[in-house]
């Protein structure tokens, strides 16, 4: 596969043949550097996240919105940040939220985000926001909560009525909130804007990884996505929209020199993959393919 | 009675067109393709070099490992990776080789378990086909990356396949193969993943190149015939693109009419 | 009817399901819902069938005494304590939550975090301009990669009066070359979906009831 020609001995011919776990040292000291030694890189909004940002800040106080939690705890690092910040910004604005996860490790996630931040701007359960939990059939929840999200969940996450809860005497299914967010790890932020999106016409935002977040630009340039977060940048600029710094922003040193890393080594096996064949071409033996 | 026009959400109008003309198309193909017509398909290295993989397994008395991605049956990618394991089974039923299935999800597992054991019965050797090298790992994604990893240090496999759809844990994976020296083949629709498989496989299927497998390795009219309706779709769809698009740019129409919201 | 019924059953939901979403009106807009309904309960069925499956593997490799079968062990003790920890102390306090914050999660984050040096050893071995589309490959990787950090807003050049940055052109590979192509995929994908879709409800498709083309 890799079609290099070995030259005996010679630090460039040393240079193809980096041992594996090298580079993964070179990787972990370049990541935790940053992390004890911090550099305090600005971040600069893009205008996705400025999107995403105006979506929930243009709401009104008292509008009910639907967040739901797609991610397991593997990618807690990229997207609590996120799910943190959007929380604080929804509280802070006094919209309700109608929360629940496709995810079944996400209900632990959730309610790691949802308690603390609820404690810390005084806001009640079951009026200011309800937690719905999680429901396998997850193409059955989207489609049935267009319908009413009481009927999808006769009880919360917590075996209380959906009844009883007076938030959702307010907003009952996605023709009630003018938003819905999904931080999502896999595909379910485009499962979200294929069936809900393009079925009832909800208006979403979306948070996702980094990779995840590549694939959401044909929705957002065609406006079926308002706006996205892509990965820990994302998060870290909604941090900086909302003036509430916080993990994001600080894993931003790292990612930074995490990056840079990775491309000083490409840079240096491209370096080594072409040196010897120049050296064969001076030498008349002519370039192998 | 309800008047007949408010039977029809004539919003979608436009969508039922095209479904009923893509299926007609598809209903047109396949009958073509049992009258007896021949249709061809382009070669494609990823599937050529199964029976190569295969072989190469045999001959190395080492295994075969076959990942059918993490989602469900309701996933098309992983409808169609049944059918290539579907495929590879059988060959490898043929030359006698253990194939290990690991699976993230019970119903797919299910599914594989009934697949393999018909592949096996099909070319004569039942007796061959055990029950415990198609299983069930786990739900949690890095858990069956860790199982999956685990399984090809232990095991070694000479040739792995990764045919469905997969996330993150793609790399971890074929990284791992990768170090194992194993062969790998991999496809899927997952475009954020093919980058990855594209640098640490030696054969990649791109998007509708796993659709493709099942009817490229079995040859079977209905299967080519719905290919073939696929492809001359897309060539509308390129037409229409390019008309849309040629109209757009005189000033034909305001295409920001058209965005959603 | 074995072969059939089931071929019977899938083309009858399916066309209502298809139906329905041109046609909002009884009697589909109940039958829609009916299938909603039954498709949650088979949903929870099967994580039992899962469930089942799991404990079925690694009890046959602990009496068969399979090479690893002390992981197995592991595994069933395992899934034991946090069931039981569900059952006895509930999902809100005591073990279950416990153990999703001081195992689960931090094992999880961990496997999820091999990646980063994963992608460093495959862009190292695999990432060679060999020829013109691996070179422009690897542009725009290397571009996007620093773009799409804070440090590259400090690597800019200038072109007349005007300041290019790397992130700047990071959003342009984003914006259009990569979007092109990923709406053809998509488009390509899609159309692979329906004739899937199709082939399933006429029949034509089979693997769901285990058989292959």
């Amino acid at each position: 596969m890799n079609g290099n020609e070995r030259q005996p001995g010679g630090w460039i011919d040393r240079l193809t043949r980096i041992d594996r776990r090298i580079i993964f040292l070179g990787v972990a000291i370049a990541v935790a550097t940053p992390v004890l030694v911090p550099m305090g890189l600005p971040v600069k909004p893009t205008r996705e996240s400025i999107d995403f940002f105006n979506a929930i800040d243009t709401l009104q106080a008292g509008d009910v919105i639907v967040f739901s939690f797609d991610y397991g705890a593997d990618v807690r690092a990229e997207l609590d940040p996120m799910s943190v910040a959007i929380w604080q910004h929804c509280f802070e604005k006094d919209l309700r939220i109608v929360a629940l996860t496709l995810y079944p490790d996400g209900v632990g996630i959730a309610e790691q985000v949802m308690g603390p931040i609820a404690e810390q701007f005084g806001k009640e359960y079951g009026v200011d926001y309800v937690f719905l939990g999680y429901n396998a059939d997850w193409s059955g929840t989207m489609l049935r909560m267009g319908e009413s999200f009481r009927k999808t969940y006769p009880v919360d996450q917590y075996g209380r009525s959906t009844a009883e809860i007076p938030l959702l005497d307010h907003a009952d299914r996605f023709a009630d909130t003018p938003l819905l967010i999904s931080l999502a790890s896999s595909a379910y932020a485009e499962w979200w804007v294929t069936y809900v999106g393009g079925k009832f016409g909800q208006k979403i935002v979306t948070g996702n990884t980094a990779i995840q977040a590549v694939l959401i630009y044909p929705f957002y340039q065609s406006g079926q996505v308002l706006g996205f977060l892509g990965g820990l940048k994302g998060a870290s600029e909604y941090e900086a929209l909302t003036g509430r710094p916080g993990a994001a922003t600080r894993g931003m040193d790292s990612q930074s020199t995490g990056h840079v890393l990775m491309v000083l080594f490409i840079l240096l096996g491209n370096l080594a993959y072409f040196a010897p064949r120049r050296r064969r071409g001076s030498s008349g033996t002519g370039r192998t393919a | 009675m309800i008047p007949f026009p408010a039977w029809l959400d004539t919003a979608r109008l436009a969508e039922l067109v095209t479904a009923l003309s893509f299926g007609t198309l598809v209903v047109y193909f396949v009958r073509r393709a049992r009258s007896g017509v021949d249709i061809q398909i382009r070669r494609i290295p990823g599937l050529e070099a199964v029976e190569e993989a295969v072989g190469r397994a045999t001959e190395m008395g080492r295994p075969i490992l076959y990942c059918p991605g993490l989602d469900s049956m309701d996933e098309v990618a992983t409808v169609a990776s049944m059918n290539v394991l579907g495929q590879v089974a059988r060959r490898v039923a043929e030359y006698e080789t253990p194939i290990l299935v690991p699976n993230r999800d019970p119903f797919v597992m299910t599914v594989a378990q009934q697949v393999v054991r018909e592949a096996y019965a099909a070319a004569g050797r039942p007796d061959l086909y055990r029950e415990g090298d198609v299983y069930y790992s786990t739900y949690s994604q890095f858990g069956y990356a860790a199982n999956v990893c685990g399984t090809m240090m232990r095991t070694k496999p000479a040739t792995n396949f990764y045919i469905g759809k997969f996330y993150a844990e793609s790399l971890v994976m074929t990284e791992t193969g990768n170090a194992t020296g194993a062969i790998q083949i991999a496809g899927t629709d997952s475009d954020a993943q093919l980058p990855f498989f594209i640098c640490s496989c030696d054969y990649t299927l791109i998007g509708e190149e796993l659709y493709a497998g099942s009817a490229y390795l079995s040859r079977e009219p209905l299967l080519l015939g719905t290919l073939r309706a696929q492809d001359m779709a897309k060539v509308a769809a390129i037409a229409i693109l390019l008309l849309g698009s040629l109209l757009a740019a005189a000033g034909a129409f305001d295409s920001r009419a058209y965005l959603p919201g | 009817m074995k072969q059939t019924g089931p071929l019977l059953f899938g083309f009858v939901i399916g066309m209502i399901m298809f139906l329905q979403y041109f046609i909002p009106q009884p009697p589909f807009t109940v039958a829609y819902s009916l299938v909603l309904d039954w498709k949650q309960v088979v949903f929870g069925v099967s994580l039992i069938l899962g469930v089942l499956s799991l404990l079925r593997f690694h009890g046959l490799r602990i009496r068969g005494r399979v090479s690893g079968w002390a992981y197995s062990v592991v595994a069933i003790v395992g899934f034991a304590l946090v069931v039981g920890a569900a059952i006895l102390q509930g999902t809100e306090t005591g073990g279950y939550p416990w153990f999703f914050r001081t195992i689960q999660s931090p094992m999880q984050s961990t496997m999820f975090s091999l990646l980063a040096f994963f992608v460093a050893s495959a862009s190292y071995r695999a990432f060679r301009a060999r020829t013109v589309h691996a070179a422009l490959l690897l542009a725009a990787g290397v571009i996007v990669m620093l773009g799409r950090v804070p440090v590259g807003e400090f690597l800019a050049f200038s072109l007349g009066d005007q300041r290019i940055s790397i992130p700047a052109i990071s959003t342009w590979i984003l914006d259009v070359p990569n979007l092109a192509a990923k709406r053809g995929i998509l488009i390509g994908v899609g159309l692979g979906m329906t004739a899937t879709a199709l082939k399933i409800l006429l029949g034509i498709e089979r693997t769901y009831l285990g058989k292959s083309s």
